[in-house]
């Protein structure tokens, strides 16, 4: 009975469980799903990190490679993000080149790590005009179940967290890099920003966190991202229902307290890795 | 500590279980692996069930060179049915897959109409939700039993209206699967009158909005208790 | 080389750190034997397997699999409904395959623009799926192997196989078999079973020159092979023998298999009631 109902009309099916304040999945309007984390899994890139927000998986892996600095910017270096949304995550996407909804995603990311300063790109020169570092940093979907951006905000975070840089010098004679691989030093990320997304139902209710169903049946999106000192770094609101200003503000507060919670499941994370070494 | 996904990938619930080396016994066709503690027999694709002379193959099993060997991955059930042998058959989770077939009742929400025929998504097949959605066609002609020549398709179904509807044929090349409503068990059992209201059917012709008292023209279907749950 | 607008670009031209590593520091992997680093892995083993089914909410059927530091995901959707129709397809579902190398998977950061490489790949994996499944099941339907591999420590496409057919099984796809996959390295005599990346990509060949891989994928239960791929200078008698080795591997590995997949079952649901 009440599979047919969610299937023939999924949102008087949501609405009727909204009314009663809660969700299908059984959780509150406010709350999260199960965030979990895993770091530094894959050897072959860098740094690396797996997050799971309930079914919504998402690996972002770091590769590190030299390269010259643009003429405008002789002392930064390179972060380069690109979110993939792969038919392996979802039936809603193709194979093939990315979509609207990656491209999005990826520029999205982009705005978030240039506004939040995470990385200064200064710490990526080598050589002034010479040489600099690269970050490519991928970010693969590999379950799509809705809030797709704060689960690409946190494995972006945890990822660059994990990345070492090798030493490298300039060879004076030959003009060449020499690299060692046996020296490295980590990465330094000077701000955690962290995201919060939410939905909004009916133009009034909001819910956070929502699934890939919620998203699809809700009337508007958007993701607030926040940084340690509570500020914003970025608020993504593309079109959907006009929000209040109040509204807007439960907004913030709660995802400055979903900023403590991340932070801390980082933490946690990584210092369980240091245990185990 | 190997670097690894895994502990992400165990469920919550599941205990936590090392990754077995495989063991190093002589290989057989049937590892002594599969006959384990649980009541009920398992099976994975390509085992050997019986032969033929013991059992009629049912649904998850082929037969090959005299013997009927498992498809699918689940239970093995054998059940008697009156026949001289029973029948064998292997289940997975509580519903198999199912793709509409002649003589299937479906449940389908209308997506379009024009005046020859009204296109339809596929939901159900009995009461076995489809996880993907097939599109199916009805035309003018298969809409009622009776004078077809004066059928309206506007008449008959709106965009968004769900349907009980029958599997006459799985189309050719360019169509999609045919479906009939030409049974009075069968067309509209849920529809949305122009105020956003779902209808009550007055007739077999005919919807009443419970708000606007407006009348509108389905091909309504005599629900029968069966379907009641679509 | 195309431009892709689609994506965010870095700099036009960039380089792996690995190329200016010091002279003389490449180290040598032993060309003929396993390291001693591998443990106690002799030349015949595999390596241990890590499976499990069903952690893509969104597909009908998944899989995940490690081999060593080897990471391969898949998942399965369908049957649905075909795309494009021809005359051919009305009577059999098609099986499609998409195998993608994430590019943080190798050494050298790979390309998201899917290359001849991945193409091949991707042909490889359906053909040595698709004498496994029963098509005929499934008319005017397509079934969707999606295929990314997360980290490549050597012998991925063998592993992916496995991997996809786990999947299918998952998924509820009837299938004659499931399809086992494993790899070998033959260098000058020595053949190495379920090769790691360095022992694929040894710089020091052996003296004799000869340099071979080969990926076999196998029907277990009916002891059938549906794939073969070899690259690189062998004669017809290694390459028998070779093919042996890799289905050995496969039959070590099927009891992992056959485990997973009954695991997968009970975790889904109870034994239904006769």
């Amino acid at each position: 009975m009440a599979a047919g109902f969610k299937t023939a009309e999924p949102l008087e099916y949501h609405r009727s469980f909204l009314k009663e304040n809660c969700r299908p999945d059984g959780r509150e309007l406010g709350e999260f799903r199960a965030t979990t984390l895993n770091i530094g899994s894959i050897l072959t890139a860098e740094g690396s990190a797996l997050v799971k927000i309930g079914n919504t998986t998402v690996i972002c892996g770091i590769k590190t490679e030299l390269a010259s600095p643009t003429v405008d910017g002789p002392t930064k270096g390179y972060v380069v993000p690109n979110v993939e949304l792969p038919s392996l995550c979802s039936s809603r996407f193709r194979s093939g080149p990315p979509g609207e909804q990656a491209q999005a995603a990826s520029q999205f990311i982009a705005d978030v790590i240039e506004s939040s300063e995470v990385i200064q790109t200064e710490d990526l020169c080598v050589e002034k005009g010479k040489l600099c570092w690269v970050l490519y940093c991928d970010i693969v979907c590999l379950d799509y179940d809705g809030n797709l951006l704060d689960a690409c905000i946190i494995a972006l975070l945890a990822a660059l967290k994990n990345t070492q840089l090798p030493e490298v010098m300039i060879n004076s004679e030959t003009e060449q890099p020499v690299v060692d691989l046996e020296k490295k030093r980590p990465l330094k990320v000077h701000r955690h920003p962290v995201g919060s997304s939410f939905a909004v139902f009916d133009k009034t209710i909001l819910i956070v966190d929502p699934t890939a169903e919620e998203e699809s049946l809700s009337t508007g999106l958007m993701t607030v991202v926040m940084d340690e000192e509570g500020r914003m770094c970025c608020l993504h609101k593309p079109g959907g229902t006009a929000l209040s200003g109040e509204k807007l503000q439960d907004c913030v507060s709660r995802a400055v307290a979903r900023h403590t919670e991340v932070r801390k499941l980082i933490d946690k994370v990584l210092e369980s890795m240091k245990m185990d070494t | 500590m190997a670097p690894s996904l895994r502990t992400l990938y165990v469920r919550p619930n599941s205990q936590s279980d090392k990754s077995s080396i495989p063991s190093q016994q002589p290989i057989g066709k049937h590892s002594s692996l599969l006959e384990n503690m649980s009541p009920m027999k398992l099976c994975v694709p390509g085992e050997r069930l019986c032969g033929v002379e013991d059992c009629i193959p049912g649904t998850g099993t082929y037969l090959r060179h005299g013997h009927i060997f498992a498809s699918l991955a689940g239970y093995v059930l054998r059940k008697n049915e009156g026949e001289e042998l029973p029948v064998i058959s292997v289940v997975k989770e509580t519903e198999a897959q199912l793709l509409p077939d002649v003589g299937a009742i479906v449940t389908c929400k209308v997506t379009s109409i024009n005046p020859r025929f009204a296109k339809v998504h596929i939901l159900y097949v009995g009461s076995t939700p489809l996880k993907d959605r097939f599109r199916g066609t009805i035309r003018r002609e298969d809409v009622r039993a009776t004078e077809k020549d004066k059928v309206e398709t506007y008449k008959s179904f709106r965009p968004g209206d769900i349907v009980l509807a029958k599997v006459i044929s799985l189309g050719d090349v360019q169509s999609n699967y045919l479906l009939t409503t030409a049974e009075n068990e069968l067309g509209v059992v849920v529809a949305h009158s122009e105020a956003g209201v779902q209808m009550v059917p007055i007739s077999w012709c005919e919807m009443q909005c419970p708000r606007t008292h407006a009348k509108e023209f389905r091909k309504v279907a005599r629900v029968q208790p069966e379907y009641l749950q679509a | 080389m195309p431009v892709d607008h689609r994506r965010i670009r870095g700099p036009d031209e960039s380089f792996s750190p690995r190329l200016f590593l010091p002279s003389g520091s490449a180290k040598c992997a032993a060309a003929e034997d396993r390291r001693s680093g591998d443990g106690a892995r002799g030349n015949m083993d595999v390596r241990a397997i890590f499976a499990r089914c069903g952690l893509v909410s969104q597909a009908k059927g998944s899989a995940y699999i490690e081999a060593g530091n080897t990471k391969v995901i898949c998942s399965v959707y369908g049957p649905r409904e075909t795309e494009r129709r021809d005359e051919t397809e009305m009577k059999r579902g098609k099986l499609l395959a998409d195998v993608r190398l994430a590019p943080f998977s190798c050494r050298k950061r790979g390309q998201w623009i899917q290359g001849t490489e991945e193409k091949d790949l991707s042909q490889f994996l359906l053909e040595s799926l698709r004498p496994g499944v029963l098509l005929q099941k499934y008319p005017r339907s397509q079934i969707e192997v999606c295929v990314m591999v997360l980290e490549n420590d050597g012998a991925f496409l063998a592993h992916a196989v496995t991997c996809a057919s786990l999947a299918l099984a998952d998924a509820g796809i009837e299938m004659y078999d499931v399809v086992m996959g494993c790899a070998a390295r033959r260098s000058g005599d020595a053949v190495l079973l379920d090769p790691t990346f360095a022992e694929e990509h040894d710089e020091h060949p052996s003296p004799s020159g000869k340099e071979s891989r080969l990926t076999l994928a196998l029907m277990p239960a009916m002891n059938q092979v549906s794939g073969l791929q070899a690259e690189g200078e062998m004669d017809a008698e290694s390459l028998v023998e070779a093919a042996r080795a890799c289905m050995e591997g496969c039959y070590k590995l099927y009891p992992v298999v056959q485990q997973t997949l009954l695991k997968s079952v009970r975790k889904k649901a109870p034994p239904p009631e006769s």
